[in-house]
């Protein structure tokens, strides 16, 4: 076969075989979705001799990244969402609503769910997310507020996972982005639950 | 009777497999991480439609694994080579870019730039990872230009069709 001929064989099949393959992957993507609502550009650019994007948070008073922490609450805010700090989300946490699933807490990430996820947390890693709404959905529509994590730092996850239950009809003014996420919950110690959700396996966080 | 295998055809026949391994390597990867892979092909800013986006970040992995095989069994090799050129030219352009990008907008040294490109292999020193593909573009290249006489697995085409020859 001719060169330019078989180019473009190799291409249509290529493309057919990508498609093909994604959409019988458990792991696929839905072409469709947008898994990134709200989003108007990509995250500021970042390598790795970025230090400060990397550095520990020790606590909420000493964070040495408290412009970038006031430009990520603006931002939430812009868009209707709530941001909470640290303090305010243990303060929820020791709500008796909490233990009542009137206060409601959504850890948006994929394994690192079961390697240790803030006590009581759902998993809703919002790029799967028909795998988890049958199930959440009631519990969400009728809890007053509900807190939305993901890893912390650059991570934008949970935004975009609030904005995606905004968007399918939980109301805006429940839904509370905690920026800090795992990386700062982590950073200051706080127990972190093992594997499933109520599995009652308490470890302490490393920092 | 068969004519003598030039070296030039060993030669192509292991760049075959390198080239086709890595991208089967790269490909697999990135099919097994696809959120993560979408992340990355979203830093780059390049499209902003969301099923564009997402069809990039579906498709690319397997793409490449496709192509990658095409080379390694020799099916198809050319073409799968000139598709491989045809991929590398524009990720080359772009990662060069992002790290241009990178260095107006913190200043470092551009050889010091480090980031994970969405290439499959993890975060790499962008100095390396220009001069690796400017490689695979040359090899593959080369492997595209003009045929070759190496058929699946190193069999050469001669001896796959040779006749029996009756005494």
């Amino acid at each position: 076969m001719k060169l330019l001929p078989e180019t473009l064989v190799v291409a249509g099949l290529g493309v057919a075989f990508g498609l093909l393959a994604n959409a019988v992957s458990p792991r696929g993507l839905a072409l469709g979705q947008n898994y990134f609502p709200g989003s108007a550009s990509a995250p500021p650019v970042t390598a790795t001799p970025n230090v400060s994007s990397n550095a520990p948070v020790a606590n909420t008073s000493t964070s040495p990244t408290e412009t970038a922490e006031a430009a990520v609450f603006a931002r939430l805010q812009s868009k209707g969402l709530q941001p909470a700090t640290l303090a305010e989300v243990q303060q929820l946490l020791a709500d008796p609503r909490f233990a009542l699933d009137q206060i409601v807490v959504l850890d948006d990430r994929d394994h690192e769910y079961a390697e240790g996820h803030i006590p009581g947390a759902y998993q809703f890693f919002h790029y799967r997310a028909p795998e988890f709404l049958p199930t959440l959905l009631p519990v969400l529509m009728a809890a007053e507020k509900i807190v939305v994590y993901c890893g912390g730092g650059s991570c934008e996850d949970s935004e975009f996972a609030a904005l995606m239950l905004a968007e399918i009809g939980v109301p805006k003014d429940k839904l509370v982005v905690y920026a800090g996420g795992m990386k700062e919950w982590k950073a200051n110690g706080l127990p972190l639950e093992l594997g499933e959700r109520k599995s009652g396996r308490l470890a302490p966080a490393t920092r | 009777m068969t004519a003598p295998i030039a070296k030039s055809e060993y030669i192509r026949l292991l760049l075959r497999w390198v080239i086709g391994g890595l991208f089967i390597y790269m490909g697999l990867s990135k099919a097994l991480h696809p959120v993560e892979f979408l992340k990355l092909v979203r830093q780059y800013e390049m499209v902003h439609q969301p099923w564009l986006l997402n069809s990039i970040a579906a498709v690319l992995p397997w793409f490449e694994m496709f192509c990658g095989a095409a080379l390694v069994t020799g099916v198809l090799r050319r073409g799968a080579a000139l598709v491989t050129v045809l991929m590398l030219v524009p990720f080359t352009f772009i990662v060069a870019r992002r790290a241009f990008a990178i260095h107006a907008a913190q200043g470092t040294p551009f050889c010091d730039i480090k980031f994970d490109c969405g290439c499959g292999s993890g975060p790499m020193v962008i100095c390396h990872k220009l001069v690796e593909n400017g490689l695979l573009i040359l090899a593959a290249g080369w492997l595209a230009a003009r045929p070759d006489r190496m058929l699946i697995f190193g069999r050469r085409k001669s001896d796959a069709v040779e006749p029996v020859t009756v005494s």
